[in-house]
């Protein structure tokens, strides 16, 4: 019998304010809102928590709530990341939001990407469309002069459907300057003006080949890109403890109460929604 | 500590609980039973075997409830408390007390507690009915409970004909039954004898020992398919079922507030993805995560059975489906289908 009548209401978001705003793709379908915090104890409470591979559920009051990965890493700033695609009523009404607008805010939350068994790893990291953003703030994370030597080499590996679908695009593209890692871009079909690769993501994984000695890869993406990619890297070698993978499903919650995002007995919300594949593979297929 | 409550002095005893309490017990509605606050004139309705229809989890998981006010311009943000009254919810059925318990598990443990559920179970009393004489549709010996489950009470009442054996059970209830006479030896002889005699009425549904491991075996297969050939998926087994929990959260646009409403894993956009994709297509997959939720991950997540064999679900399927036959099918499909050959 529950004696303690009187927790924080979990369902109440913090007040969070649009600091910038603006378009990742050329068919403006991506947009990226930075957001900072109203509250200083917020922020405190956000970055103590916080880990790349978190999500939070955004809040447009009148609208609804929607599940989205954060895109940027601790070191950044006062503020947290999101590439929201257009999709339904939600993130249309996130992608009218303006610099100075408010919104709520819940999170971080979920598991995120376990990055103390990553200690010393090479990261071979995969991303294919906008579920890169979390890639994204893992890559950040890790290019940090602090957190760098933590591991060994760092390869990523992003494909989107076309140029104008990339995000990130003058970041990533210094990213081919640096000497501590490997960046390769992939786009479906062949465009003019590209010299990066054209294919598939799990046939430029295949091509790439990256070692799986001492190696971890983490794939986001697509469900389709998912699917293949993951036999992919087992072919190469990886065993299925070294390959991790971020899930989506319809949640509302967030925090392992409403049902709806189980696989199995697991929540992606609570459990997830980073898993191993080994932890998939033990997992029913409900996916 | 056993009491004597004479069935003529129930009345009495319940209008001096409503001093200082809200006693809700169950009355007739219509064709149905409901939980409505005692008054006066109220009609208990506690000879009739069966449970009311709606489950009692509504009492502290509203099928509707706000949990958020805002204000849409400004995005202020306005905390709703609960305040809830004292109540005492009387002639509660043990299948009914026990999903309440069960739902602690959900709701009022571990992490991000449930600040809705845990006011109003501090504040709520449970007088629990035990079933002398259980329906054709109740299998609550084969889920883990029973008759007289004692599970999720405060205190447990036997019907002994002209009188009711109250079997105290928790300190809180403990001045409820001031002024009772003690039960005597020979009166807890026959409460005993009437609990045994009513276990003993039920049929074993299912065989519960092993049975999570032969449903986890038979996922991929075509069982679940054949289960759901009838469902309409109207989800009433859902929501009049005392366990389920899921919700969904919606903003009311015109009253700029957030509400938790009752889900359902039996509709199609559950869960639907903003991508289309949806892990669960067809009704196979709906009732399959809706059997196996109850009967496989509960062990997981709380190391219970998630169902306690009230029968709501197969006394109301618009279509006769019963959870009794699906999960005996089920359960057999490894030995009978599988390995046949």
């Amino acid at each position: 019998m529950p004696t303690n009548p009187s927790p924080r209401n979990p369902y109440q978001p913090t007040p969070m304010r649009v600091l910038r705003a603006y378009y990742e793709s050329t068919d403006r379908s991506l947009k990226t809102l930075e957001l900072s915090f109203e509250n200083q104890a917020d922020r405190v409470a956000f970055f103590q928590k916080f880990n790349p591979g978190q999500f939070c559920q955004l809040s447009v009051f009148g609208k609804g709530e929607s599940p989205l990965g954060v895109a940027s890493a601790a070191w950044e700033g006062d503020f947290v990341r999101f590439t929201i695609q257009r999709m339904g009523a939600v993130t249309k009404a996130l992608h009218n939001l303006k610099p100075g607008d408010t919104l709520g805010m819940r999170g971080p939350l979920g598991n995120g990407f376990p990055l103390a068994d990553w200690k010393g790893k090479n990261l071979v990291i995969i991303g294919g469309g906008c579920a890169f953003s979390t890639l994204y703030a893992l890559t950040k994370h890790v290019q940090h002069p602090k957190n760098r030597p933590d591991f060994a080499q760092l390869v990523v590996i992003y494909g989107a459907r076309s140029s104008g679908l990339c995000m990130y695009k003058h970041d990533i593209q210094s990213w081919y300057q640096r000497d501590d890692m490997e960046v390769h871009q992939a786009i479906d079909v062949p465009e003019e003006t590209w010299d990066h690769h054209v294919g598939y993501v799990p046939d430029v994984v295949k091509q790439i080949a990256p070692s799986p000695v001492n190696a971890v890869a983490i794939v986001c993406g697509p469900p389709i890109m998912t699917k293949f990619t993951l036999p992919a890297l087992v072919s190469l070698g990886f065993p299925p403890e070294a390959i991790y993978t971020s899930l989506e499903k319809r949640m509302k919650c967030g925090i392992g109460k409403c049902g709806r995002c189980n696989i199995g007995s697991k929540f992606i919300c609570k459990d997830g929604p980073v898993f191993s594949l080994a932890e998939l593979n033990a997992l029913p297929a409900d996916i | 500590m056993k009491y004597i409550l004479p069935k003529h002095e129930l009345n009495s005893l319940l209008e001096r609980w409503s001093v200082g309490h809200a006693v809700l017990a169950p009355q007739k509605v219509g064709a149905y039973t409901e939980f409505l606050p005692f008054g006066a004139q109220s009609e208990l309705c506690l000879e009739e075997p069966h449970n009311t229809r709606f489950p009692p989890k509504a009492l502290f998981f509203p099928q509707s409830e706000a949990i958020l006010k805002y204000k849409r311009n400004t995005g202020q943000l306005e905390n709703i408390e609960v305040e809830p009254e004292k109540r005492i919810i009387f002639g509660i059925r043990p299948c009914d007390a026990k999903a309440v318990a069960l739902l602690d598990t959900v709701f009022a443990e571990g992490e991000n507690q449930d600040p809705f559920w845990l006011a109003r179970r501090a504040e709520t009393l449970l007088i629990g009915l035990g079933c002398h004489e259980p329906c054709a549709t109740c299998f609550c010996t084969s889920a883990d409970s029973g008759p007289f489950n004692t599970e999720g009470l405060d205190a447990l009442l036997t019907d002994l004909g002209s009188e009711y054996m109250v079997e105290l059970l928790s300190e809180r209830a403990a001045g409820l039954f001031d002024g009772l006479a003690h039960a005597s030896p020979a009166q807890q002889k026959s409460a005993q004898t009437a609990q045994t005699a009513a276990e003993h009425a039920m049929p074993k549904a299912f065989e519960l020992d092993g049975l999570k491991d032969k449903l986890d075996r038979v996922f991929d297969e075509e069982i679940w398919a054949q289960l759901a050939q009838s469902c309409l998926g109207c989800g009433v087994c859902t929501f009049l079922c005392p366990t389920c929990f899921c919700f969904d959260l919606v903003d009311e646009t015109q009253r700029d507030t957030r509400v938790r409403n009752w889900d359902t894993c039996m509709y199609r956009v559950y869960s639907l993805e903003a991508s289309a994709h949806n892990p669960r297509p067809t009704r196979k997959e709906r009732t399959r995560q809706r059997l196996m939720h109850k009967y496989s991950y509960w062990w997981d997540h709380a190391g219970k059975l998630g169902c306690t064999g009230c029968g709501r679900c197969v006394r109301y399927c618009p279509v006769g489906l019963d959870i009794r036959a699906m999960i005996r099918k089920a359960g057999a499909y490894e030995s009978e289908v599988l390995h046949a050959n």
